[in-house]
């Protein structure tokens, strides 16, 4: 039985389109609603943050319950990074008793690279025991083996790197994120896409989702601003080329024009199960990306 | 090796400042080693702090120094025992260890730490030291062949690697190595990757209650046996 | 560097490490007089030469004449000569001699003893016992059979090798210390000393009579003995040998007398030997300059008969091969049949060795080649009180021998004297330093020898001018720094503070210290090159240099300097440690001090790389506005300097700059940097300045 309306188009053959929501710095939740409102009948789910970049925000299980509310389909993402094996447990709890059933389970990028850097690293877990854990709870205990009283069930998510210049390593954690139960995966950036034709050759032995995640850029700078700074981001030099000849003042749109071209490839190559667009602070640009795209959600 | 570096002078000069006879203590073990408070170390800070003294230090100071084999046992801190009645304070250039100890044994002093206390590490090279480990308790090298996914991998994750490790290097640092990646790679050279397939379950962060005690003597009763 | 020692090398090291050698450094093992080379060279490489001069003299009774004359045994042993080529030591001397100004040196001697000795021969050995006698108190009688003193020294020495004047300087002391000379006399009975008064006697009549070649024709007028023959020249007589000159031998009689010849004006001079360039005894220097005078060797050769034909010297030759080797271990030269061939020459000089020829009436044992038989310890003969040492019991050996013997008979003559047990000194019996690794050679930084310089070979045929030129000051303290200071390195004094952080290991430019079996750490006394930088780098401070030239040295010279300074009150006062090796040793420290700037104040030190963070500090604190530390850079001696040095510098700025003070009041400045060291210091000096009269002002606005 799916445990929400997302596994539901997972357990489908539909094109999948996610996206994310990043939450504001800060208690005034307007443009968030915003977004929430124009994106939750364009997307089969939308993704909320969670401290994404090691950066302080308003947090991911708020963000989903506001999704909830209106209307729209949440994927809670949670890291490792903050909260110990207590609070990550307590919080898969409250999320369930409120409808969030959909988790993306993610360890966490370091403190270093965001703005708390001398805040004390939790990573009591990773992402891998995460997946596990929540399939303890499912089964009705906790992690020190004690019975609970109403046991959650999720659908579980995890992310991937098909692009990884060392590949192996992280095929070994693919597989073991496969084996603790994660049942879909949002990739990180996708620019290349022979390397994601080979991931989705080897992923196609499990039957896992993979969702083929599109960031759109901004402009030339932006893109060389995330290759230095945002972990797992490799913009490759022609993508940045190309956002190099917009005219001043166009870049969103240019930006928008080559997420929208990935789009429709992946969809008409069959090189992904769906896609996970991250407009990254644009998410108001995301209705034309799909339209251009000409890939619209599967309702219902 | 306990790796420390020496607290920035006016940090030292801050602390002392209302103590007028200070006694400086080496420590002739991890603490030479590592460069940051042996003889040497303590006859250099012996000899900026007076320089500062001459360029405007407020009051006058005087320094003593000494330097014992090692802070961090009771028998050679007693050899402190003639100096420090003379003394308002002690700066110990000792680690962490040391500065508890004689501040233990002579309660009535107060003790300064001289050097911050960094890392268990080794030297890569003359005057370049590296982490090693993390004293968790429960060494866990077996599976990762020889590389501590703790003190090496920044998110100290057991099931590693995570997305952000780019050229084989870290996300945190460019000069770092992602410790996955090598773990990776010496299991593959020794044919024994299925160590890293395998799903490790969360750490015991609790190994030895805090704060941890070691005891090896073995608990003989007296008088005699039951049996 | 990380410098990973496998168990081979480890143990290889320990292997060697382990023969107990002893730290006397070769060249003072091979020096017949066992003097402190290393000592007086390192003095010369800072300049010291009456220092210098001061530690010869404890051993040498005759610098001077060494220095023109000794063949340097301990040149041979050196082993800068395994690296590239040894030190010039006995030019060194000489340069040693001259600037220490020997010529000034007095002598104390007193009349202590009633006991009175005599010398039969002024040769090196009688001249040296006369000396040594002399300054145990005792009155000495030298007696010469010829109207001067000097033995061979004076007969046997060309003049362009030993200066008329530095003999004669030498025999004047000898008068002023009190020793009576009688020359013109020739002793023909020992008895007769005796009877007169004397309590015992060195005979060291040398040995002054050729040996016949035994040939056909030996006895032609035209055919001149060796040693007759440079006696007359020497004596001041100049014979006039024609334009072709023969001369018989191999030894340093046949070269002096073919380059005696050459001055006397033969303009066809041949040398004929029977073996081959390589057995020849002659020191290699005498031969290469007598073949840049235009004087032809001919090897495996001999003269089997001579005739006179013609008014000329016909002598049949006939070529040698080189067979078995004999009795002295050379081969055997072995005349080759049918290969005879004649030489037409006007004079023809046999200079194929000497014997002694004493007296009968001495009524001494006489053994092997007509020498003297003596006990090899107590330098007695079969009659008592009567001593002999020299040519006339070693038969032909060199000059620095003789002294040796000279010396050792004064004092066994002294124990005779006093009826005191002759003991069996230790000195000379330890195995000096062993040779250097292959490993430790490569690493050692190579510096070409530097000869003194000579007379060209056209403007020697001229007179009798010494051919040798001696040093200048800049070029002997460059020769004398390319010493390595054998023995004279680190070692681990405080074993207990060693913590085994292994810097030494990574910090030694020629990787020698070890973790030994039992992992304490060593370093190869042998090996050590002696540059400081482990012992400075050393956190524990459990390193020193066997000679204090290190951290305690510098500390005292700094305190001097700091005490000196306060009391002159000129501002700003800047500290300058400069090194006293070559470079600044010589001229250029002399140039800073010579137009020091007022509040200069320059510590000496030998090799900058010993200066620690520690003294550039304590100069601060005493006072100094800025420091400089002024080294050799990379002409160092040593490797690797330069950089300890700057790594200091930037350690001691660190800490300047958390004080308050700026960066750039120490400097490291070497040549070669940018431009000249003087103008270097001279806008350093300009800086520290300014910076001083500005804190001045501020204090003043402050108040």
């Amino acid at each position: 039985m799916p445990n929400s309306l997302f596994e539901e188009k997972l357990c489908s053959d539909a094109f999948l389109v996610t996206t994310e929501i990043g939450p504001p710095k800060g208690a005034d939740i307007s443009e968030m609603l915003h977004h929430i409102d124009l994106l939750r009948d364009k997307v089969d789910a939308i993704n909320i943050t969670d401290n994404q970049s090691s950066v302080m925000r308003y947090p991911s299980l708020g963000g989903c319950l506001l999704v909830k509310e209106r209307g729209g389909e949440p994927i809670f993402q949670m890291t490792c990074r903050d909260r110990n094996r207590l609070a990550l447990q307590a919080d898969l709890l409250m999320a369930y008793s409120r409808g969030v059933t959909n988790v993306l389970c993610l360890t966490g990028d370091c403190v270093d690279v965001g703005d708390h850097k001398e805040a004390k690293p939790v990573f009591d877990l990773d992402s891998v025991q995460l997946l596990e854990t929540i399939r303890t709870l499912e089964s009705g205990t906790d992690m020190a083996g004690n019975e609970i009283k109403g046991a959650p069930a999720f659908c579980r998510g995890a992310s991937v790197h098909p692009e990884a210049d060392i590949i192996q390593p992280q095929l070994v954690k693919f597989d073991k994120k496969v084996t603790a139960g994660a049942q879909f995966f949002q990739t990180q950036g996708i620019f290349d896409l022979a390397s994601l034709r080979r991931f989705m050759q080897y992923a196609s032995q499990f039957n896992v989702k993979i969702l083929a995640g599109i960031i759109v850029m901004a402009s030339a700078r932006m893109a060389r601003y995330m290759n230095d700074n945002v972990p797992g981001i490799m913009v490759p030099q022609a993508i940045i080329d190309e956002l190099a000849t917009a005219e001043k003042g166009k870049g969103l749109q240019k930006g928008a024009e080559i997420a929208a071209r990935f789009v429709k490839t992946i969809r008409e190559e069959n090189l992904g199960h769906g896609v996970h667009i991250m407009a990254v602070g644009n998410e108001g640009i995301v209705p034309e990306i799909l339209e251009a795209a000409e890939t619209v959600a599967a309702r219902g | 090796m306990i790796v420390a570096q020496e607290k920035p002078l006016d940090q030292i000069r801050r602390m002392i400042d209302r103590y007028p006879r200070v006694l400086i203590v080496g420590c002739g073990t991890c603490m030479t080693v590592c460069g940051a408070g042996g003889e040497r170390e303590v006859s250099y800070l012996h000899e900026a702090l007076r320089l500062a003294e001459t360029r405007g230090g407020n009051g006058a100071h005087a320094f003593s120094e000494y330097t014992v084999k090692r802070q961090c046992d009771p028998e050679f801190i007693e050899l402190l025992a003639d100096r420090v009645s003379d003394v308002d304070a002690v700066l110990s250039l000792g680690c962490g260890i040391g500065v508890q100890a004689i501040a233990e044994r002579f309660p009535e002093i107060p003790v300064l730490p001289g050097v911050n206390t960094s890392f268990m590490g080794m030297a890569r090279e003359q005057g370049v030291w590296d982490e090693r480990c993390a004293a968790c308790g429960d060494c866990r090298l077996e599976d990762t062949a020889g590389i501590c996914p703790i003190t090496r991998c920044t998110k100290g994750i057991l099931n590693g690697p995570c997305a952000g490790t780019k050229n084989g290097k870290c996300e945190a640092s460019k000069d770092m190595d992602c410790a996955w990646v090598l773990i990776y790679q010496r299991l593959e050279a020794q044919g024994q990757l299925e160590r890293m397939r395998r799903y490790y379950p969360p750490r015991n962060f609790r190994t030895i209650a805090r704060p941890k005690r070691i005891v090896t003597r073995a608990n003989i009763e007296a008088g005699g046996d039951d049996a | 560097m990380y410098v990973e020692s496998t168990s081979d090398t480890h143990s290889r090291r320990a292997e060697r490490s382990a023969v107990d050698h002893s730290l006397v450094p070769p060249c003072q093992a091979a020096c017949p007089l066992h003097m402190d080379i290393r000592e007086y060279v390192d003095l010369l490489a800072q300049g010291r030469t009456m220092e210098a001069l001061h530690v010869i003299r404890k051993d040498n009774p005759f610098p001077a004449i060494c220095a023109h004359v000794c063949t340097h045994p301990c040149e041979e042993a050196c082993r800068r000569g395994e690296v590239d080529k040894p030190i010039a030591i006995r030019a060194l001397k000489r340069f040693a001699v001259e600037f220490g100004g020997d010529r000034m040196t007095q002598v104390e001697a007193r009349t202590q003893h009633c006991d009175k000795v005599a010398t039969i021969g002024s040769g090196p050995a009688g001249l040296a016992c006369a000396y040594y006698l002399r300054r145990l108190g005792y009155p000495v009688t030298v007696f010469e059979a010829q109207s001067e003193l000097g033995g061979m020294l004076r007969v046997g020495i060309p003049q362009y090798r030993l200066p008329r004047e530095v003999l004669d300087t030498e025999v004047q002391r000898l008068t002023q210390m009190g020793v009576e000379i009688r020359t013109d006399t020739r002793v023909v009975s020992l008895d007769l000393l005796f009877d007169i008064g004397y309590k015992a006697v060195f005979v060291t009549i040398g040995a002054h009579q050729s040996l016949r070649m035994g040939i056909e024709g030996e006895e032609s007028p035209g055919v001149i003995d060796g040693a007759t023959f440079l006696r007359e020249v020497n004596l001041g007589l100049r014979p006039s040998l024609g334009e072709r000159v023969g001369v018989v031998g191999g030894g340093n009689v046949a070269i002096d007398a073919a380059r005696t010849a050459v001055r006397l004006g033969a303009r066809n001079v041949t040398i004929l030997y029977r073996r081959s360039r390589a057995e020849m005894p002659a020191d290699p220097e005498e031969i290469q300059q007598a073949e840049e005078e235009g004087i032809e060797i001919v090897f495996l050769a001999a003269p089997a008969r001579v005739s006179r034909e013609n008014g000329r010297l016909k002598a049949a030759c006939i070529k040698m091969g080189l067979g078995e080797p004999d009795a002295s271990g050379r081969r055997q030269p072995m005349p080759i049949k049918d290969s005879e061939f004649s030489v037409e020459f006007d004079a023809l000089i046999t200079a194929i060795g000497q014997s002694p020829q004493t007296p009968d009436d001495f009524r001494l044992r006489i053994g092997k080649g007509s020498t003297i038989q003596v006990d090899p310890v107590t330098l007695t003969t079969n009659r008592p009180g009567v001593f002999a040492g020299g040519d006339a019991v070693t038969g032909p050996a060199t000059v620095t021998q003789a002294l040796a013997t000279g010396r050792l008979a004064a004092s066994r003559i002294d124990d005779y004297l006093q009826s005191k047990y002759p003991l069996v000194s230790d000195a000379g019996k330890e195995s000096p330093i062993g040779p250097l690794w292959p490993e430790t050679v490569e690493l050692i930084r190579k510096m070409g020898r530097l000869d003194p310089p000579t007379l060209t070979p056209q403007a020697r045929a001229e007179d009798f001018t010494p051919v040798e030129l001696g040093y200048d000051w800049e070029s002997a303290t460059s020769e004398a720094r390319r010493c390595l200071r054998c023995g004279m390195g680190a070692e681990i004094l405080f074993q207990d503070k060693c913590a085994s952080c292994l810097t030494c290991i990574r910090v030694c430019p020629y990787h020698l210290p070890y973790v030994d079996a039992s992992g304490t750490i060593q370093i190869p006394p042998d090996q050590c090159q002696a540059c400081g930088i482990c012992v400075a780098e050393c956190p524990a401070r459990a390193i020193v240099l066997r000679k204090p030239h290190d951290r305690r040295h510098i500390t005292e010279e700094l305190e001097h300097i700091l005490r000196s300074a306060d009391e002159a009150r000129s501002k700003p006062v800047i500290v300058g440690f400069c090194c006293q090796y070559g470079l600044f040793g010589s001229g250029t420290l002399a140039g800073i001090w010579r137009g020091a700037r007022a509040g200069v104040w320059i510590v000496p030190v030998l090799c900058v790389a010993k200066v620690e963070p520690e003294h550039i500090l304590r100069a601060f604190e005493a006072g100094a506005e800025g420091v400089f530390i002024a080294g050799c850079g990379e002409q160092c001696s040593r490797e690797n300097t330069a950089h300890w040095v700057r790594q200091r510098v930037e350690k001691v700025r660190d800490t300047l700059e958390q004080i308050g003070l700026q960066r750039e009041r120490v400097q490291a400045i070497a040549p070669g940097d940018s431009g000249d060291l003087g103008d270097e210091l001279d806008s350093f000096t300009e800086r520290i300045g300014a910076l001083y009269l500005t804190s001045v002002i501020m204090e003043e606005v402050k108040s």
